[in-house]
């Protein structure tokens, strides 16, 4: 591998790498084929049913107001009494949690009147420190969304609680008497309160049984765990202090585990303004992940050979160079013979260098690298993983003291089990606890037939699924944000969850149901508050013996959202090699090998009706909106295959069709399918978006999320994927390498930079301007981005939609290049489409100071503030888009419609959407231009501070909400013109360049090379 | 040649016409201004509140009841327990505390009816102008003599960079002011 990307052509798709017509044609042009088609008046928004009922009482409405005084400005109503430290204009912000797979984020929900509209990570929470991810971020939509369940129904009717409690109980009752099972069936549960519930609930009913399950989990981590170690608490890992990381199939930044923990902890050491010393990071996967993307090396590598290439590495280790922190018996030497560096090289056609470098520098780096698996692999893998990171002495890195407890509710029996009994008629009542087993227990597990048997079956949902489709009684329950819980995953943190807003419609909150059905139908409005009070007396405040009285301490925690416990941190146990030296052999086949994989931003499905999260451009492959099978070039070539067209996919005797996705960097033979998508029953925003992959579940599989026996075939017809690759691409087709010329990416390597710090701006020339500098003279806003820490995680996107109230425009809309998010992240590749490096940009409106667009608006809608900011003023704008054509870095967005009433038929125009807005910002509405403003908002809270403080603005108290989400603070801001800031240091450094320098537009968003922690040439 | 009605109409109708039209546009244009932007608009209240009686006779100071006036964005009309502070004692008996009390014990909102309001696409902030040192006056008028609350100035953009451009002008008591921003994103956003 070159040390550079300095020689290699860079390029963004594949059709661009074969110079197809098409895409040199689309790069001439600023707007897409389609994006300006379209504009006949029939085919503006149609009259739809809802379109025509907002239509009717906007007429009505207007009526009223056109015969009313015409200058009445309407009523301003004062609370009666006003609470205490509410301040309407002002937010308030309120610590609580937001549980997200089995991870839980201690969070800061900001409240405006009453109304959250902003969740962002609490600071001071020890594990995620400030920082949550976009499901976390986005997760507000959910509260507002139109679709929610209002009240409990009964056979799609409405009823209320008491007569639902008064048919449900006595059936509760009866299966007691009879001894049939009531089986619960919920996700992992973390939450003690929840626990403490169903335990409570089994005691009344002692014929309750719970089953816990996830779509995907670190399971076969824990097992494993569990055989190697005899406990469940995996400690965490201190990424920081790894020289080195190796990756197999693991991808740590972008989907397992605590993602923002790990992110934070691994960009320290790419903090070069901090002079970190840079790790290095090996990434071995089939498909292309957020984490490969990062990687200095990458090797392919099918999912089903991670485990030879585990004990090949053992192997190489303890066999051959007998090096060992631990006593390693004969056992496990013979376990180890059959294996060897050079086989599995050969079997996986690698590139023997690489991983000799890598061998190399495990070894040099003993005690100070990280072997990880990913959650998908079998519990083979991670049990020889844990045994190469003990011959390593890698536990070292091991972080004991938050180790992920893993103690999910104690599932009395399989979930294999309970299907097993609804089958044969032993269960009569299911209680789905706020899951999906229909849409998730799919393929083998065949659960919605095994339901069909049961003769009650009852769903606590926030919204319509799948599984509430197949239930007598569905019951809306409430959205986190409404509802009392508490959490506890990691070792001594406990951290609670309190309500920001009154529940909005009449659901309830699922641990109240219960209790309501333990008391005879009654409950009152604060019992879930009360019981968690009672856990959190028991399980909190009598084992810290605290000297504080119980009501103050709960207080505290309660405003500080968590508390942190005093037990004591667990010694690290000893490796049992029976588990190394029993285990199976798990050996690759020859097949085509299927990957399920974690949806990265929709979950299991839960926020698959959420367009925030669909429209965010997958990491890699910047699809939106759906998923798809994930495979090589040389595969598509093979199967005559082109992105979008159909393949069967087929184990055993389960079948999937779905459209393909050529994946530059996937390994041959392997297809990637994402979970979390192709839901039957969802509201209007995600429907038939995707395909279910769950269909593919079986027991005959290599893990349960990987299959190596797998049949695919090319079937007729093709799907659009719309993907944002090749939007807004800013590279001139004219020249081959371009980017060398325009330097749109600069890249280099550590060695490079140490030999030579100005390695960058070699050969650089002075840029003269015809036209004299304007002067700043107080604030100049700017921003710098680390394009070294930046992981591409999209985090960023999320936070500026929320914060700036951009509207989801829908799959259609994306397909023909309408997105309308104000900053993206591009992504190129070099080298070869099969082994290709990837580099990654977060493009933002640059705020030039010699900015193109405004010298040629017509009428002065976007021009330049005095304090360095390129100004959108929406009233002025009469939507020539002359901007958007004159901007170089293709950053502005145009309302091509009022998005909001063109979606999904109006789905976001109603009240209740409406109320997720950030009210400091406008909600621009069709026919203007936007961008990027700097969170101007925030900048003048800070101005307004200022005055009220009676002192000078500080750029350093402006945080934008990019870089408020970033979980590695790869991007900041500030005061350029105060030469102390962090800013200043940025733009100063030896790595700062501007996109496009050469156009002279002056950008004010600098970014830092990145530097990859690659060999000098010939050692690798 | 022969004057035809056409001359007629094209020499001296038309322009006489449109002259007068244009003549009535203006006027009505310029004589309505003030009513157009709202001046002078005095509706009535659900309380026949006095504020001449309040913070000019009695002398409170306005941030008494406007608490958010040095702290946000709204000046905030007080809420009705406010009132309360003291009209849970002073003057019990008269009517419109009956009905005022009415409001506050049986905790229905009281429906002011609003007389200033910037337009929808423009962010004010109370806060930032109080700080500065300008009086309430300034936009509001003489309140301290008004029985009734009215409108007494524009509140257009026109109004807002009348001030912003020439504060020495229009604020004569701040020795020390500074120009008002003039770019957009200081109100628009």
């Amino acid at each position: 591998m070159s040390n550079s990307t300095s020689d290699n052509k860079v390029w963004k798709s594949i059709k661009e790498y074969n110079n197809e017509e098409s895409v040199l044609k689309a790069k001439q042009d600023e707007f897409n084929d389609g994006v300006t088609d379209d504009f006949s008046p029939e085919n503006l928004n149609g009259i739809s049913r809802r379109r025509f009922l907002a239509l009717l009482g906007a007429s009505a409405a207007f009526a009223t107001t056109a015969c009313s005084d015409y200058r009445d400005k309407g009523e301003i109503i004062p609370y009666n009494q006003r609470p205490e430290g509410v301040l309407p204009g002002t937010p308030n912000f309120y610590a609580s949690s937001i549980q997200d797979g089995s991870e839980s984020y201690g969070v800061l929900v900001k409240v405006r009147e009453g109304r959250p509209i902003k969740i962002d990570g609490n600071p001071e929470h020890p594990i995620n420190k400030g920082k949550v991810n976009d499901r976390v971020q986005a997760s507000i939509m959910n509260l507002y969304d139109p679709s929610r369940l209002q009240k409990p129904e009964k056979e799609g009717f409405k009823k209320n609680w008491f007569s639902v409690n008064k048919e449900i109980i006595p059936k509760l009752e009866t299966a007691v008497a009879e001894g049939k099972e009531i089986a619960i069936v919920t996700n992992t549960i973390t939450s003690p309160l929840t626990k403490k519930i169903l335990g409570d609930f089994q005691e009344k009913f002692p014929t309750a049984k719970v089953y816990s399950y996830d779509l995907t989990n670190n399971s076969q981590k824990v097992s494993a765990w569990e055989k190697c170690y005899g406990t469940k608490e995996i400690p965490s890992i201190k990424w920081n202090e790894a020289n080195v990381i190796l990756s197999l199939e693991g991808d740590f930044l972008g989907r397992e585990g605590n993602t923002v923990e790990n992110a934070r902890l691994y960009a320290q050491r790419r903090d070069i303004v901090d002079h970190a010393e840079f790790n290095r990071l090996y990434v071995s996967e089939s498909s292309l992940s957020l984490t490969g993307l990062n990687a200095d090396y990458r090797l392919r590598v099918r999912p089903d050979s991670q485990y030879m290439f585990v004990m090949s590495l053992l192997s190489e280790i303890i066999v051959k160079r007998n090096v060992s922190d631990v006593s390693v018996d004969a056992a496990v030497r013979n376990k180890l013979n059959e294996f060897s560096i050079d086989g599995f090289i050969k079997n996986c056609n690698l590139t023997s260098e690489r991983v000799y470098a890598l061998v190399d520098d495990l070894l040099a780096n003993k005690g100070k690298a990280i072997i990880y698996a990913g959650d998908s692999l079998p519990e083979e893998v991670h049990i020889a993983v844990n045994l190469l990171n003990e011959v390593l002495g890698n536990t070292e890195v091991y972080n004991y003291e938050n180790s992920s407890l893993n103690t999910d509710w104690n599932v009395s029996a399989d979930i294999r089990h309970l299907i097993e009994d609804m089958n044969e008629g032993k269960v009569a009542v299911t209680i789905h606890f706020d899951s999906d087993p229909v849409y998730h227990l799919k393929g083998d597990w065949n659960y919605s037939e095994a339901l069909s048997k049961v003769e009650t079956k009852i769903a606590l949902t926030e919204f319509e699924n799948d599984t509430s489709a197949k239930c007598k009684y569905v019951l809306a329950i409430h959205h986190a944000l409404e509802s009392w819980g508490d959490s506890i995953t990691r070792k001594n943190v406990y951290t609670l969850q309190q309500p920001v807003i009154d529940p909005i419609f009449r659901s309830r909150q699922k641990e109240s149901i219960l209790i309501s059905w333990m008391n005879n139908g009654s409950v009152t409005f604060d019992a879930s508050q009360k019981a968690l009070m009672e856990v959190f007396k028991t399980e909190v405040y009598d084992k810290l013996n605290l000297s504080v009285s119980f009501d103050q301490f709960w207080f505290n925690a309660l405003h500080d959202g968590f508390v942190v416990l005093n037990e004591t941190v667990s010694e690290k146990p000893n490796y049992n090699f029976t588990s190394f030296t029993s285990m199976n052999d798990k050996m690759p086949t020859e097949d085509y090998c299927i990957q399920l994989q974690p949806s990265y931003y929709v979950g299991d499905g839960k926020y698959a009706n959420n367009g925030w999260l669909q429209e965010l451009p997958h990491p890699a492959s910047k699809v939106t909106w759906d998923n798809y099978a994930a495979v090589s070039p040389t595969t598509a070539k093979e199967l005559n295959l082109e992105n979008g067209d159909y393949i069967e996919v087929s184990v055993e005797n389960r079948k999937l069709k779905i459209p393909i996705m050529i994946q530059p960097g996937a390994m041959d033979l392997v297809v990637t399918i994402e979970l979390g998508y192709g839901r039957k029953v969802i509201g209007d925003v995600g429907k038939e978006s995707g395909f279910n992959g769950a269909e593919l579940f079986g027991a005959d599989s290599y893990s349960p999320w990987i299959f190596n026996n797998a049949k695919v075939a090319k079937v007729d017809g093709s799907y659009e994927l719309a993907s944002t690759q090749e939007h807004h691409a800013l590279d001139d087709t004219f020249v081959k390498d371009f980017h060398k010329i325009r330097k749109i990416i600069k890249e280099g390597t550590v060695e490079e930079y140490k030999k030579d710090h100005h390695f960058l701006h070699k050969g650089k020339h002075a840029i003269f301007s015809i036209s004299e500098d304007r002067k700043y003279e107080d604030n100049k806003w700017a921003m710098a981005i680390d394009l070294n820490k930046c992981i591409s995680c999209g985090s960023c996107v999320t936070s500026c939609n929320v914060e700036n109230n951009v509207p989801v425009v829908g799959k259609d809309q994306v397909a023909v290049g309408r997105e309308m998010q104000w900053i993206r992240i591009d992504r190129y590749y070099s080298g070869t489409p099969d082994d290709p490096e990837v580099s990654s940009q977060p493009m933002l409106c640059q705020h030039c100071d010699n900015a193109p667009c405004e010298n040629v608006c017509p009428v002065n809608a976007t021009n330049h503030s005095p304090d360095g900011l390129n100004q959108m003023a929406y009233n002025r704008c009469v939507g020539t888009r002359y901007c958007a054509n004159n901007c170089p870095y293709k950053v502005r967005r145009f309302n091509f419609y009022n998005f909001r009433a063109h979606v999904a038929d109006s789905f976001y125009d109603n009240e209740l959407s409406y109320l997720a807005n950030n009210p400091e910002v406008t909600v621009r509405s069709r026919g203007v231009m936007e961008k990027c403003t700097f969170c101007v908002q925030r900048i003048s809270e800070e101005r307004s501070n200022a005055i009220k403080d009676n002192r000078e603005v500080d750029g350093n108290n402006v945080v934008t909400a990019c870089q408020e989400a970033c979980p590695t603070d790869a991007i900041v801001f500030g005061d350029s013109n105060d030469v102390n800031s962090k800013v200043s240091k940025y733009r100063k450094h030896d790595l700062a360049y501007h996109v496009l320098e050469e156009l002279n537009v002056r950008p004010n968003v600098t970014y830092l090379a990145k530097l990859r922690n690659t060999h000098s040439e010939g050692n690798a | 040649m022969k004057k035809t009605v056409l001359d007629y109409i094209l020499k001296v109708r038309l322009p006489l016409t449109l002259f007068v039209i244009i003549l009535a546009f203006m006027f009505t244009f310029f004589a309505s201004k003030k009513e157009r932007d709202g001046i002078g608009y005095a509706p009535v209240q659900p309380i026949d509140y006095s504020h001449k009686l309040h913070a000019g006779d009695l002398g409170i100071d306005c941030e008494y009841c406007h608490t958010g006036v040095t702290k946000g964005r709204h000046a905030l009309v007080p809420s009705v327990n406010i009132c309360m502070n003291c009209h849970s004692v002073a003057r019990k008996d008269k009517p419109e505390i009956v009905k005022l009390t009415e409001y506050y014990e049986k905790g229905i909102m009281l429906p002011w009816k609003r007389i200033h309001k910037v337009p929808e696409y423009a962010y004010f902030n109370h806060s930032v102008h109080v700080n500065t040192g300008i009086e309430c006056e300034t936009c509001h008028g003489e309140i301290k003599t008004m029985e009734i609350v009215s409108q007494v100035r524009g509140w257009t953009m026109g109004d807002c960079l009348e001030c912003h451009r020439d504060p020495h002008e229009q604020l004569p008591y701040l020795k020390e002011v500074s120009y008002g921003p003039e770019h957009c994103a200081a109100c628009h956003r």
